[in-house]
């Protein structure tokens, strides 16, 4: 997710401290409070889930491009640099597949594209 | 406790009006939302000629850092082009380019007050009987705001030739995810590379696009009457379809899958704004344009993590779009583009 999860909980937990100092206009108070609940709820379902997507896609990935390898540091941080080394060795063949014509290497990345956006898909996402 | 700008607000204010006396500034309060701008209400009360005076007013201030970089005059003068005019727009009173009076630009305008912008809200039941009265005054606005004539705001945005108002949108916008983007997208680079390969055609008519139009930049009532047109501050002139295509993109469904805005079907929104604007609305290149839409809201959510990430703006405002939409915008180009 971007921004990371680690520095947008510690930016909500200030927050929450400011929030709970006098002072803060009612209407500020309730606006911080209100984003901050909703980002929290998003927080909240990742958690779980976040490093079984990148895992599943890693590995989708490395068999779309003929990559060998796996996850071992199990760190989100580690699995989402090595996913962004992967999607952007990604778009290099979507793009090279479409110059070559080559239909069904581009079927078979918009599958795993397809397959992407319904991991990471959110409960309440409008799409 | 009162708020530490109303002081400030009404020196400045006190200067442009030589002829009050006693003038306050009071009931300040910030208006939750406004990523792009911090958006204040307040009430101006005044003596003038021996007779006290009040009214209810806004304030647009620029934030440090923005999930869009826009210039408050072409904002400003955008609202002023369609003062006392078929589209409704709350009155522009003053203009501050400079940081002295307030720390950052802003501008004073009237507060159209007693109604609601809140999809939320619009959407949340309460109102479905009047729906369709509010998609046709919807849609009917905006088909106005692409009928008239945009020669008075040129002085202020870039004039493109009919031809180029697609390449120059699309290089703006793919600059910006550039720019600003955290990570790989490859549903939106492959969206870029589609629209760079089928250019639509040149823009039937050079029109003031309003840049943001969707359900909850209006302020609607209980009978679905729409009383303000706002958020203007990526208007600029261009092709009339790219507002139309923005207003259809599947991100301001709100979860109502197939209905633009969650108020009618994509037909009867294209129907309404043909027969208010005069235009036609090819289906070719409205595709293109709501395509394109896609890609424009994907470099406003990457940028509002991107101003989030380098620290110039912490709000929980720049997180919620980005963390909520990024993945659902690629979805929405995946069905614009029928691979969902």
């Amino acid at each position: 997710m971007n921004p990371p999860v680690v520095p947008v909980l510690a930016e909500l937990a200030g927050l929450l401290i400011k929030n709970a100092m006098p002072g803060v206009p009612e209407a500020e108070r309730a606006s911080d409070l209100g984003l901050s609940a909703a980002l929290l709820g998003v927080a909240a379902e990742m958690w779980d889930r976040q490093a079984h997507i990148l895992v599943e896609e890693n590995r989708a990935i490395r068999g779309l491009l003929g990559l060998a390898g796996e996850d071992a540091d199990l760190h989100i941080s580690a699995l989402k640099a090595e996913n962004d080394r992967l999607r952007a060795a990604l778009i290099e063949a979507q793009a090279a597949a479409e110059t070559a014509g080559d239909t069904a290497r581009q079927a078979a990345i918009w599958a795993e594209l397809i397959a992407s956006t319904e991991r990471r898909k959110l409960s309440t996402a409008p799409v | 406790m009162a708020h530490p700008l109303e002081p400030r607000l009404a020196a400045y204010i006190a200067g442009k009006l030589p002829a009050a006396s006693d003038l306050t500034v009071t009931a300040l309060e910030r208006i939750s939302g406004g990523a792009s701008r911090e958006t204040y209400r307040f009430v101006l009360n005044w003596t003038e000629g021996g007779e006290a005076r009040m009214r209810k007013l806004i304030l647009r201030r620029d934030p440090p850092a923005s999930l869009i970089d826009t210039e408050r005059r072409i904002e400003f003068e955008a609202y002023r082009a369609f003062a006392g005019t078929s589209v409704p727009v709350p009155e522009m009173l003053w203009l501050e380019e400079g940081d002295e009076a307030l720390d950052h630009p802003f501008f004073v305008a009237e507060e159209i007050a007693g109604y609601q912008a809140s999809p939320q809200m619009l959407l949340s039941g309460a109102f479905d009987a009047v729906l369709p009265k509010v998609a046709e005054r919807k849609w009917t606005i905006l088909g106005e705001i692409a009928k008239a004539d945009p020669a008075p705001l040129a002085q202020w945005m870039e004039t493109p030739p009919p031809d180029a108002c697609w390449k120059r949108e699309l290089d703006h916008w793919e600059g910006l995810i550039d720019k600003d983007q955290a990570e790989p997208l490859p549903v939106t680079r492959a969206a870029i590379r589609w629209l760079r390969a089928n250019p639509p055609p040149p823009a039937q008519k050079l029109s003031i696009v309003h840049g943001d139009y969707r359900t909850g930049n209006f302020l609607f009532d209980a009978v679905g009457e729409i009383h303000g047109i706002l958020d203007w501050e990526m208007s600029h002139l261009g092709d009339p379809l790219e507002d139309l295509g923005w207003s259809l993109q599947p991100i301001w469904t709100f979860g109502r899958a197939g209905r633009p805005g969650g108020l009618c079907s994509q037909a009867q929104a294209v129907a309404i704004w043909e027969r208010a604007s005069g235009l036609t609305a090819d289906p070719e290149a409205l595709h293109w344009w709501i395509l394109f839409n896609c890609v424009k809201g994907q470099g406003i959510w990457v940028g509002s993590a991107a101003a989030f990430n380098r620290g110039g703006n912490r709000a929980p405002i720049m997180i919620y779009p980005a963390w909520w939409l990024i993945n659902a915008q690629d979805r929405a180009m995946l069905q614009v583009m029928g691979k969902l």
